[in-house]
C-alpha cells in the first residue's frame, strides 16, 4: 500500500496497543486515545481526496467535535478517579475485585 | 385291612402326639408342661411309631399324603406333602427312641435349672422340626422343617446365655447355617425355574442334571453337616447343655444335610462331577475332624470332632452313589453317638462340672454302668465287629476300596479311621483307666434310674440296631460280595493299627517327658488354624469389599464424582485460572479486549 495509508494504519495500532498495554498512569491511556483520533482524523481527510467524493469532507470535523466531547469526558474521569483514588495509578483501580 | 391308610394314620398320629404338648397348654390353665410329661409324650410317640415301621417291613408299603395346597400362584403347586417311604419310616423310631432317651435323661441332669420346662418345650419343639424335614416330600416342607431345627439349635446353644462363648457359638452356628441355607435356596429356586416343583418325586431329568443346583445342595449339606469349609460351629456348639448335643450335634440335625442329599440321590446319579465333588469333600472333612481330635482334652469337643468325622464318611457313602448305606450309617451312628455324649455328660455332672479328660482317670471302679456304656459306644465307633457300627462302616470301607474312585479320597479316609481308633482309645484310657486324677469331693452318684435307664436302652441299640435294620432291610445296590482277603480286612487291620499306636503312645505320658510342640501338634490343636484365620479374613475382606463397591464406588464414585461433583471440580480448574483475568483492573481488561481484536484479524486471513 502507500506510504500515506502504511503511515496511519501504523498510527492507529500502535496507538491503540499502547492504549491497550499501558503500564501505570491513566493518562497515558488518555493520550494513546487522542492518538488514535489524530490517525484516524488524517485518514478521514485523505479517504475523501483519494475517492474523488467531496461530500464526505464534513466528516474528520465531525469527528474532532465527537472526540473533543470524549477527551474531556476522558479527562473529567481521570480528574474523579484521581480525587477519590489520589493518584491516577491503575492498579488502585480495582474496587470491582471482591 | 387297608394298609397304606393305617400306616398313614399312624404316622399322622405319632406327630399329632408329639404336638399335644404344645396345644393342650394354651387350651386350659390345667394342663401345664412339666418334664415328665414331655418325656412320657415322646415315649408314647415313639410306641406310636413303631406301627408304620412294622408295617413297612411287614408289607413293604409306602404311601405320599398329600394335604392342603397353598394356592399363591397359579401355575406352582405347593401342597403339604408327607412321604412316607423307608427313610422316613426307619428315622421316625431312631429318632424318637433316642429323643426319648435324651429326654428321659435332661430330667436327671438339667434337674437344677429354674427353667427346666422351657428346656424341654425348645427339644420338642426341635424334634417335631427335625421330624417334619424327615417326611417332607417337597422342599417347601423341607425348608420349614430345616429352618426349625436351626433356630431351635440357636435358642438351645445359647441356653446358658449368660455366658460370652455360648452366645458366639450360637452366632456361629446361625450363621454357617445361613451360608449353607443360600445353597438349598438356589437349588430350590433352579427347580422351581426349571422344572416347575418343588415334589422331590417329579424331580427326575432324562439326561444330566446340570451341576448348579446339585452345587447348591452340597453347599447345603456342607452348612448343615459341617464339612469342611463351614465346619467350626460345630465343635463351637458344644457350649450348649449335653442333652442338646446329644440330640441335635449327635443324631438329629447334623445329619439333616446328609438326609437331604439322600433324599436327593436321583438327581446325583447321572453327574460325576457333583459326586466327586461330594466324595473328596467328605474324605478332607473326615479327616480334619479326625486330625483335630487327636490333641483336644475336653471330652464333649472329642465326640464333637468325633460327630464330624463320621458326617464326613457319610458325604463320602453319598459320593460313592451309596443312598441306602449313607441311611444306615445315619441310623446306627445315632445310637452310639447320643449313647457317647449322655455318658459324657454323666461324667460331668457326677464330677461337678468338669470336661477336662486330662483331670479324670480311673473312672471305671466308680461309675462302672457309664464307663461300660462309654467303652461300648467307643467300640462301636471303631468299627468293632457286629456292633453297630460295624454294620454300615465296615460295608462303607469296603464300597470305597472295591471301587473305582480317588485314590486321594481312600486313604485319607482310611487314615481317618485309624485316627478315629486313636483319639477313641486316648479318651477311654484318659477317662477310665489308670489313676485318678479328681479332686477328692465330687458327687459322684449314677444310682439314678433316670441316667441309667437312657444310657442302657441306648447301650442295647448300639449292639443291636445295625443286626436288626440290615436284617430287615433290602438293600438297592448290591454291596459287593467279593474281594481278597486284605481288602475285606481293611477296615479291622487301620483300626488295629490306630488301637496300636494309640496303646504305643499312651506309654509315652507315663515318662514325664514333657512334650515338644511340633508343627503337626499345633495344627491339631488350633483346629488346623482354619477358625482364627476365616473368621478374620472372610468377615474383613466381606466388609472391606461392601464398603468399597457400596460406598467408594458407587456412592461416592458414580454418583459423586463422576456426576455433579466432578463437574464443579473441572469448572474450578478453569474458574482458577481465568480468576486473574476478573481482577478489576482495567489494564486487564483493556488486554483482553486487544487479544480479542487480534483473534478476530486472525480468523478473517
Amino acid at each position: 500500500m502507500s506510504y500515506l495509508h502504511f503511515s496511519f494504519y501504523a498510527a492507529f495500532t500502535l496507538s491503540s496497543l499502547g492504549l491497550a498495554f499501558h503500564r501505570t498512569h491513566l493518562i497515558s491511556a488518555l493520550l494513546c486515545l487522542e492518538s488514535m483520533m489524530l490517525s484516524m482524523y488524517v485518514a478521514l481527510t485523505m479517504w475523501p481526496i483519494q475517492m474523488q467524493t467531496p461530500s464526505a469532507s464534513i466528516l474528520p470535523i465531525i469527528m474532532l467535535t465527537f472526540s473533543a466531547c470524549e477527551a474531556g469526558t476522558g479527562l473529567a474521569l481521570l480528574v474523579a478517579s484521581t480525587r477519590t483514588h489520589g493518584s491516577d495509578h491503575l492498579h488502585n483501580f480495582n474496587l470491582l475485585q471482591c | 385291612m387297608d394298609l397304606p391308610l393305617v400306616l398313614t394314620t399312624s404316622m399322622l398320629l405319632t406327630l399329632m402326639t408329639l404336638l399335644t404338648p404344645i396345644i393342650f397348654p394354651l387350651l386350659s390353665d390345667n394342663l401345664k408342661n412339666t418334664p415328665y410329661t414331655i418325656t412320657s409324650t415322646v415315649k408314647t410317640s415313639f410306641l406310636i411309631s413303631l406301627i408304620p415301621m412294622t408295617i413297612f417291613i411287614h408289607s413293604g408299603t409306602e404311601s405320599v399324603v398329600s394335604l392342603w395346597e397353598w394356592k399363591f400362584i397359579m401355575n406352582f403347586k405347593i401342597p403339604i406333602s408327607l412321604k412316607m417311604d423307608f427313610y422316613s419310616l426307619t428315622f421316625f423310631p431312631i429318632a424318637l427312641f433316642v429323643s426319648w432317651s435324651i429326654l428321659q435323661f435332661a430330667t436327671w441332669y438339667m434337674a437344677s435349672d429354674p427353667y427346666m420346662t422351657k428346656f424341654f418345650t425348645y427339644l420338642l419343639f426341635f424334634l417335631v422340626a427335625m421330624l417334619i424335614l424327615i417326611v417332607a416330600n417337597n422342599f417347601f416342607i423341607l425348608f420349614i422343617g430345616w429352618e426349625g431345627v436351626g433356630i431351635m439349635s440357636f435358642l438351645l446353644i445359647s441356653w446358658w446365655h449368660g455366658r460370652a462363648e455360648a452366645n458366639t457359638a450360637a452366632l456361629q452356628a446361625v450363621l454357617y447355617n445361613r451360608i449353607g441355607d443360600v445353597g438349598l435356596i438356589l437349588c430350590m429356586a433352579w427347580l422351581a425355574s426349571t422344572i416347575n416343583t418343588w415334589e422331590i418325586q417329579q424331580i427326575s431329568t432324562p439326561s444330566q442334571t446340570p451341576t448348579l443346583p446339585l452345587l447348591g445342595l452340597i453347599l447345603a449339606a456342607t452348612g448343615k453337616s459341617a464339612q469342611f469349609g463351614l465346619h467350626p460351629w460345630l465343635p463351637a456348639a458344644m457350649e450348649g447343655p449335653t442333652p442338646v448335643s446329644a440330640l441335635l450335634h449327635s443324631s438329629t440335625m447334623v445329619v439333616a444335610g446328609i438326609f437331604l442329599l439322600i433324599r436327593t440321590h436321583p438327581l446325583f446319579n447321572n453327574n460325576q462331577t457333583a459326586l466327586t465333588l461330594c466324595l473328596c469333600l467328605g474324605a478332607l472333612s473326615t479327616l480334619f475332624a479326625a486330625t483335630c481330635a487327636l490333641t483336644q482334652n475336653d471330652i464333649k469337643k472329642i465326640i464333637a470332632f468325633s460327630t464330624s468325622s463320621q458326617l464326613g464318611l457319610m458325604m463320602v457313602t453319598i459320593g460313592l452313589n451309596l443312598p441306602q448305606l449313607a441311611f444306615l450309617h445315619i441310623s446306627t451312628h445315632a445310637f452310639f453317638k447320643a449313647m457317647l455324649f449322655l455318658c459324657s455328660g454323666s461324667i460331668i455332672h457326677c464330677l461337678n462340672g468338669e470336661q477336662d479328660i486330662r483331670k479324670m482317670g480311673g473312672l471305671q471302679k466308680m461309675l462302672p454302668t457309664t464307663t461300660s456304656c462309654l467303652t461300648i459306644g467307643n467300640l462301636a465307633l471303631m468299627g468293632t465287629p457286629f456292633l453297630a457300627g460295624f454294620y454300615s462302616k465296615d460295608q462303607i470301607i469296603e464300597c470305597l476300596n472295591t471301587s473305582y474312585l480317588n485314590t486321594w479320597a481312600l486313604l485319607l479316609t482310611l487314615l481317618a479311621t485309624s485316627f478315629t481308633a486313636v483319639y477313641t482309645i486316648r479318651m477311654t484310657m484318659l477317662v477310665q483307666t489308670g489313676f485318678t486324677r479328681i479332686p477328692p469331693l465330687t458327687p459322684m452318684n449314677e444310682n439314678n434310674p433316670a441316667v441309667v435307664a437312657p444310657i442302657t436302652r441306648l447301650a442295647l441299640g448300639s449292639i443291636t440296631a445295625g443286626l436288626i435294620i440290615t436284617s430287615f432291610i433290602i438293600p438297592m445296590k448290591t454291596p459287593p460280595m467279593t474281594m481278597p482277603t486284605y481288602i475285606k480286612m481293611t477296615a479291622l487291620l487301620v483300626t488295629a493299627l490306630g488301637i496300636l499306636l494309640a496303646l504305643e503312645i499312651s506309654k509315652m505320658t507315663q515318662t514325664l517327658i514333657l512334650t515338644k510342640q511340633g508343627p503337626f501338634s499345633n495344627f491339631s490343636t488350633s483346629l488346623g488354624y482354619f477358625n482364627p484365620l476365616m473368621h478374620r479374613f472372610a468377615a474383613t475382606n466381606l466388609l472391606s469389599g461392601g464398603q468399597n463397591i457400596a460406598s467408594h464406588l458407587i456412592d461416592l464414585s458414580w454418583y459423586k464424582k463422576l456426576g455433579p461433583e466432578g463437574l464443579a471440580d473441572l469448572q474450578l480448574m478453569a474458574t482458577k485460572t481465568s480468576t486473574t483475568f476478573h481482577s478489576g483492573l482495567i489494564k486487564a481488561y483493556l488486554g483482553s479486549f486487544a487479544l480479542s481484536i487480534l483473534i478476530a484479524l486472525m480468523s478473517t486471513y
